[in-house]
Formats: structure tokens, sequence, C-alpha cells
């Protein structure tokens, strides 16, 4: 047991320093690649917080990104405030937007949740469409731009999203060890027997869908600066809330590190491979998600963990089959 | 004392009344047992007393306290604590994990961290001797087992009520036996107040102090042990005729 958690320490070191000297060694391009894997795998973790540990299908997350990516651009641009500013800010307001939502569509099960935050979704962005006087409506809105040299603002973008990575991981380590994380995975796993043993379901479900918010927010407004360009159709798409579903369900739904692995991998992948075939790629991406529903049900991770193995698959065929 | 107390409770499912003005109520250190035929309204008097229902009519009072239209998970961190018919447990987890749940959420589990509460749950695992598959998933356990992990569970809540829906339906001879044992540990070891609904007539016999029968939703008879097998309207209603026999015959 200690030899296994000292070779996991081992690897999380080496890919630390991998990450942080990577931008002193490699060229723009794969900076901006990586920054992108980051950003995906922080939507994928903060994801994971409320459909992977209390297994509530979250697919209209993507409103909280654009919530976050607006805040910015119009505390930026309308009140002078500092792109960080700006981005914390925006983060508390898809928390608090979170909350004001989550009590009464949190009531739902299944799939009605999902279709309400699709709804809540599509809602949002159309009111930030018809409000184009403040918020430039579908033209889009270009933000002021950073005053510093081009490539160290990469490299600071870069160093950005991988510290908001390092702390929506921890923020999920947290969460899994905590009194939050066994009541989430209860209500998941049956929510009348949570209510029956004594936890408050719905106080804690917002609490969980809050603190995705807030971290999918701040990644909106770091997004925002970061392409200092924004449009609705861009910040509200919502298939990057299907794709962060795919590589959470890909890594480990409800698991620490899974979804960030997940993360890495669909996006290492899409970048350099699916970049060449665009009208392919969202036939691959659905041809992944169901594979990984057939084949591994419970993540990459699950998979590692005992010890990859054909019979393995082969067991979760059968079981799929029963 | 009287622990727990219903007067007149009353639960109509459109022009079915299943539980229909019944008065009830539970002696602190007592087991009372709960009988009566299938869809007399057993498990939805229990379902009333956890607040998973709203009563139609009637009040429930819980140490002088009114229990009724409260939130299941708030009457459970009262102390009333409860299994179910069938096992209610978490698939995605372990036994322990299943079981912390309890030690976290319950009477005593407030401000618990999670590594207390662990070591909670593993009291209460050795207790209904499941030691061996602590770390077994739920799906990987037969239902004997997971009966017991359930009554873990549910005492690691820290109740004072403890309301078991048919844990001994399903099990062999040799479990309801081991069973028997531990709902007696239960209430004179840990001094916990029981409700125990069952089909098994040798359990409710030798482990019950005082039987409320009902039928079609009302309560034909609340009298001792001995008393309900004479109980001729217990006998129509639910002994049926051999029984009542061979229990003459056994005397």
């Amino acid at each position: 047991m200690e030899g296994k958690y000292r070779k996991s320490w081992i690897i999380g070191l080496i890919a630390l320093i991998g990450f942080i000297i990577l931008p002193f060694l490699a060229e723009g391009y794969w900076i901006r690649v990586v920054t992108s894997i980051f950003m995906y795998a922080i939507i994928t973790a903060a994801l994971n917080i409320i459909a992977g540990f209390a297994g509530y299908a979250a697919f209209g997350n993507i409103v909280f990104f654009g919530i976050g990516a607006y805040t910015t651009a119009m505390l930026m641009l309308r009140v002078g405030f500092y792109w960080w500013a700006g981005a914390i800010v925006g983060g508390i307001l898809a928390a608090i937007y979170a909350i004001l939502l989550g009590i009464p569509i949190l009531r739902l099960r299944g799939h009605y949740f999902a279709i309400a935050t699709l709804g809540i979704n599509r809602a949002t962005e159309q009111i930030v469409l018809d409000w184009g006087s403040f918020t430039g409506g579908g033209k889009g809105i270009t933000l002021p731009l950073p005053q510093m040299e081009i490539q160290t603002f990469y490299a600071m973008i870069y160093f950005i999203m991988f510290g908001l990575l390092i702390f929506t991981v921890l923020v999920n380590a947290f969460i899994a060890r905590s009194r939050l994380g066994y009541a989430l995975r209860a209500i998941r796993d049956n929510e009348d027997a949570a209510e029956a043993s004594g936890i408050f379901a719905p106080r804690c479900k917002i609490i969980a869908w809050a603190i995705s918010a807030f971290i999918t927010g701040i990644t909106g407004g770091v997004f925002a600066y970061w392409f200092s360009f924004i449009e609705p159709a861009t910040v509200f798409d919502i298939m990057i809330a299907v794709k962060a579903f795919v590589m959470m369900m890909l890594g480990g739904a409800g698991t620490v590190l899974g979804p960030v692995f997940g993360a890495f991998l669909i996006e290492l992948i899409s970048e350099t491979v699916w970049g060449k075939f665009l009208t392919i790629h969202m036939l691959i991406l659905g041809m992944i998600m169901m594979a990984v529903v057939i084949l591994i049900p419970r993540g990459m991770i699950d998979l590692f963990r005992k010890k990859f193995s054909l019979s393995a698959l082969l067991k979760n065929i059968k079981n799929q089959a029963v | 004392m009287v622990l727990l107390e219903g007067k007149g409770v009353s639960k109509a499912f459109g022009a079915l009344r299943a539980v229909d003005a019944v008065d009830f109520f539970l002696q602190a250190g007592e087991i009372l047992g709960l009988i009566g035929p299938n869809g007399a309204g057993k498990t939805t008097l229990v379902n009333l007393v956890t607040g998973i229902y709203p009563l139609t009519d009637g009040e429930i009072f819980f140490k002088g306290t009114k229990i009724n239209g409260l939130k299941p998970a708030r009457v459970s961190r009262l102390g009333v604590a409860r299994t179910f018919q069938i096992v209610q447990p978490f698939p995605g987890m372990s036994v322990r994990e299943n079981v912390v749940i309890g030690a976290l959420f319950g009477k005593n589990g407030t401000g618990r961290s999670a590594k207390t509460a662990l070591q909670e749950a593993d009291r209460w695992i050795e207790f209904v001797h499941l030691q061996e598959y602590r770390h077994a998933a739920v799906d990987q356990i037969n239902i004997s087992f997971r009966k017991r992990m359930d009554l873990a569970k549910a005492l690691a809540m820290g109740p004072e009520v403890l309301m078991l829906d048919e844990v001994m339906a399903g099990l062999n001879a040799k479990d309801i036996e081991e069973t028997m044992t531990l709902i007696q540990r239960v209430n004179k070891d840990l001094k916990i107040t029981i409700l125990v609904i069952e089909h098994v007539m040798k359990a409710v016999m030798s482990l019950c102090h005082r039987v409320v029968v009902l039928h079609h939703g009302r309560k034909i008879a609340d009298a001792a042990p001995r008393d309900i097998v004479r109980d001729d309207h217990v006998i129509e209603a639910y002994l049926g005729e051999r029984y009542a026999k061979a229990q003459k015959g056994a005397e």
C-alpha cells in the first residue's frame, strides 16, 4: 500500500515539475494547446463535483462559464476592474446564480434536471444576445488588450490555468474525504435512503452545484481575458459541456483524478488528430461516449486500479447485458 | 415514559385509507411488534413516522414534540432510525462506507469528521459481525448480510427508536436466530426502543413485549403476545385457524 502511494506521489511530482518548466522550453503553439487542456480539465473537474459525486447531470453547466466570461468583460469595460477581480466576481455571480436556480430545479431528479440546466443555459444566452446595448449582443465584445508582450501573456495565462487546475483538483480531493462528499455519493446512489439516513439532500446538492459554478465561472473569466474577444455562441456553447461529460466519464466520474485524466487524453487527441477532420469530430466523440459507457462505465481510473485486462472489459460488457 | 406516540394517524391514497385513525404508542425500552396481513398498512405507518409521506389526518409525537410535517432527514436526526423492507443500500459504496453514512448524518453525527465516523462505523460493523466484509461492495454480499449492514447503518445513527421493517424476511432459520439475538442485544444492552414489523411469528412471540395488529389500515388489537394469538379477530384476519390450533396443541 505504502509503495503504491509513493509511486503516485513521484508521478505527481514529475508531472508538476514538467508542467512548470514546459513554457520555458516549448514553442507558443504548444503552450496554448496545454493551456486549453488545463482549461478543459478544470471545467471537467468542476462538473465532476455535481455530476460525478452527486450524480446530477448538469449538461448546462457551461452557463457558468458564460456568466464568468461576460461578467469579466463587462466589469473591465464598463467599470474598469482588473481582469482578475472581474474573474473572481464572475465566479461569485455564477455561484449565486447556481444557488438561486438550484433551489427550484435541484428538486428535479434524473433527466428532468439535465433538461432544466439546458434550458437555463439557452435562456441566459438569449438574455446576453437581446441585451446588445450592454453586452454587445451576437456580434460579441472585445476586451481591453493586455499591456505586455504576447509571449509573456500566454505564459501567464498558462500558469493561471495550471494553478486553477491544481486548486480544482484539491477541492475535489477535499470533497471526496469530507462529510459533503459522503453525502453527495449517498445522494447519487439512493437519494431516498440518503434522506432517511439524515442527509439534507437539497442543501448538499445546492452547495455542490455552487462550488462547481464558482470554479467554472472563474475559468470563464480567465478565458475571456485570454481570448480578448467573446461572443455568446462561444462561451455558452453546449458542446463544451458535452465534451466535459465525455472526458469525465472516460476518466472516471466521481473520482478525484479521473476527470482530469480524461480531459488530458481527449483534448490531446482532439488537438493533434481530429482537428484535421472537423466534420467527423462529433461522430468520434459520440462513439467514444458509447464505448466508455459499455466498456468502462466506471472510467479508466477504475480500470487501472483493477489492473488493465481484456477480461475486465469483457466482464463489463457482460454486466451491461444483465 | 412514552417515546413515540401517534394520535388518530391516517393516510389516504385516493379513496384507499391505507392507515385509518390508528392510535399507538411506544414505551421507552420496549420491543413493540407490528403485525398484520400484507397491505394492512404496517410499512405505511412507519413511512408516516419517518416523514416519507405527509399525514392525511392525526398527529405523531416523539418525546412530546410533534414530528409530523418534518422532513425524513430531520426526523432521523432527532433519533428515529429505520431499516427498509427491501434493503436500500448505496450500491456504489463498500459496506463500511454504507455504514459510515449513518455515523455521519444520524443523531450524533453533527460535527463528526469522516475519520471519527469511520471508527464509529467499524464498531457497528463488528456489532453485526460483518467485519470480514467491511471493504466488500454491496453487490458482492448476500441478502442476509445486506440486511445486517442496513441494521449497522441504522445503529450508527445513534437512534433512540429503531424501526425494523421485516429484517427477517428471506432469511434462513439460522440467520433468523442470529438476527433475533442481535435485536435482543440492541434492546437490552444498548437500551434502544424497537418497533418490529414481522411475519415470522416465532420471532414476534419471543422478542416482543407487546404487539399491535393492523388490518385494512385499522388497529384491531394491542396486547401482550400471549393474548394476541388467542384474539378471535386476529386469528380471523391474520393468523388463521391452523396457527391457533397449533398454538393450543403446543400448550
